[in-house]
């Protein structure tokens, strides 16, 4: 027996797809919603259900490619296109390493 | 605390201009940023150039850097000398970029800390709401499959009253739920950055990722498993037994298979609304010819087959 089981179990709620809203977004990533709504402008990240902001949902892996773009604005000063190129590239990356992976090259 | 060689860091000598900085930082920082580099350390790595380019870059900060002398060696045990810094303008907000949360207790030592405002200061009736933390977890394949309660441990800064930052670790049992796929996350109300003034806490973030597998691969909600037969199995078909995260199944195998054939169990995937898919796909082995037996087997089928493998590269 270890101390964890003294512990309380927390039990957290997925966030699955398209269920995030702009606010919960903005406060997950701690950025600014104009500057969110910029990325979805430049198609960084596309929000799901209708046009108007606030039916738009986004996905888990939203928050991912949000703090990825923070990040490389912040660290490297890459501009929004540059952000838009970098994240695609990087993805698609990612893609191909998965599929190496599957066909047992790594 | 210990003495960082911020020119070591970056891969400079003491008399590099701005100019020669500016370039190596860039150079850098594109090399070992976490969202792009694969190397393991990466992130450490980054955050430590981070640390050096703020000093470096900023001629106040580099020139009370370089008072401190060239003699410290990296690592060594270090206190900054009395009245170090008279005469230099850099306290409060000489700040320029980076993130600072993320700087040494070097750092901090010599130059403060930014943007921060210790608890007691917090102005009466003044409320917001914390930020949000993440984390990224790893987890077992079972874990998703049946579900599990996993222990974490969490870094985390945070500032004491006088303002000082100190990563605070905790651990924090949570439950795995069943059929989390990688790159998914899980909302942990109330477990993020506490709030100032009254506000309410804010969430934590858990980023699923899966450990490596030394049986299984998962490609979104699919798991896939290479399976070793033998040639006769594949050409003639067979029934044989295969491992599954839950369990031995029962494959059968048909008959005319290739290496690399990929058999499906669908559903046997990840569970989730529409579960994933299970793959199998066939790596043919072949016997050993140790004995004299299994020489004259091979011999047998040098003579029973006309098989040329290379036929379509004309030789």
């Amino acid at each position: 027996m270890t101390s964890h089981h003294l512990l309380p179990v927390h039990t957290g709620t997925v966030i699955e797809d398209d269920n995030l809203t702009l606010g919960q977004l903005c406060h997950a990533c701690g950025v600014h919603a104009d500057w969110v709504i910029s990325l979805v402008e430049e198609s960084i990240i596309e929000p799901q259900e209708g046009d108007e902001m606030h039916l738009w949902r986004f996905s888990g892996a939203s928050l991912v490619r949000v703090r990825s773009a923070l990040r490389l604005q912040r660290d490297l000063g890459v501009n929004l296109a540059g952000i838009a190129l970098a994240l695609d590239l990087i993805e698609e990356l990612e893609q191909l390493r998965t599929r190496l992976k599957i066909m047992g090259h790594d | 605390m210990q003495y960082k060689d911020y020119y070591q860091i970056m891969g400079l000598s003491r008399s590099a201009n701005q100019a020669e900085i500016k370039r190596a930082y860039r150079k850098l920082a594109r090399k070992y940023h976490p969202d792009v580099s694969k190397e393991p350390d990466a992130e450490a790595k980054f955050k430590e150039l981070g640390e050096a380019y703020e000093v470096l870059k900023d001629p106040q900060k580099r020139a009370a850097y370089d008072k401190l002398g060239s003699n410290w060696k990296a690592g060594e045990d270090f206190s900054p000398p009395p009245k170090w810094d008279e005469g230099f303008e850099f306290r409060g907000g000489g700040f320029t970029g980076g993130d600072a949360n993320a700087f040494s207790a070097f750092f901090a030592q010599l130059f403060g800390r930014d943007g921060f405002r210790p608890a007691d200061q917090v102005p009466h009736g003044f409320r917001v709401r914390g930020q949000d933390s993440h984390a990224k977890i790893y987890i077992d394949l079972e874990d998703s499959i049946q579900g599990a309660t996993r222990n974490i441990s969490l870094s985390t800064p945070e500032m004491d009253a006088q303002g000082r930052v100190q990563i605070k670790h905790r651990n924090l049992n949570i439950k795995i739920p069943k059929g989390v796929k990688p790159g998914q996350h899980i909302r942990l109300a109330g477990q993020g950055d506490p709030g100032l003034g009254d506000g309410k806490s804010g969430d934590l973030l858990l980023e699923i990722a899966f450990n490596n597998h030394p049986l299984y691969r998962v490609s979104g909600t699919d798991i896939y498993l290479d399976l070793p037969v033998t040639p006769w199995e594949a050409r003639l078909g067979a029934k044989i037994k295969i491992p599954t995260p839950v369990g031995t199944v029962d494959l059968k195998i048909p008959p005319h298979s290739e290496q690399g054939t990929k058999l499906r169990l669908k559903g046997h995937g990840l569970p989730a609304k529409t579960p994933g898919d299970f793959y199998v796909v066939l790596q043919i082995a072949l016997p050993p010819a140790h004995s004299e037996e299994a020489k004259a087997a091979y011999q047998k089928m040098q003579h029973e087959f006309d098989f040329n493998p290379r036929v379509s590269m004309g030789v």
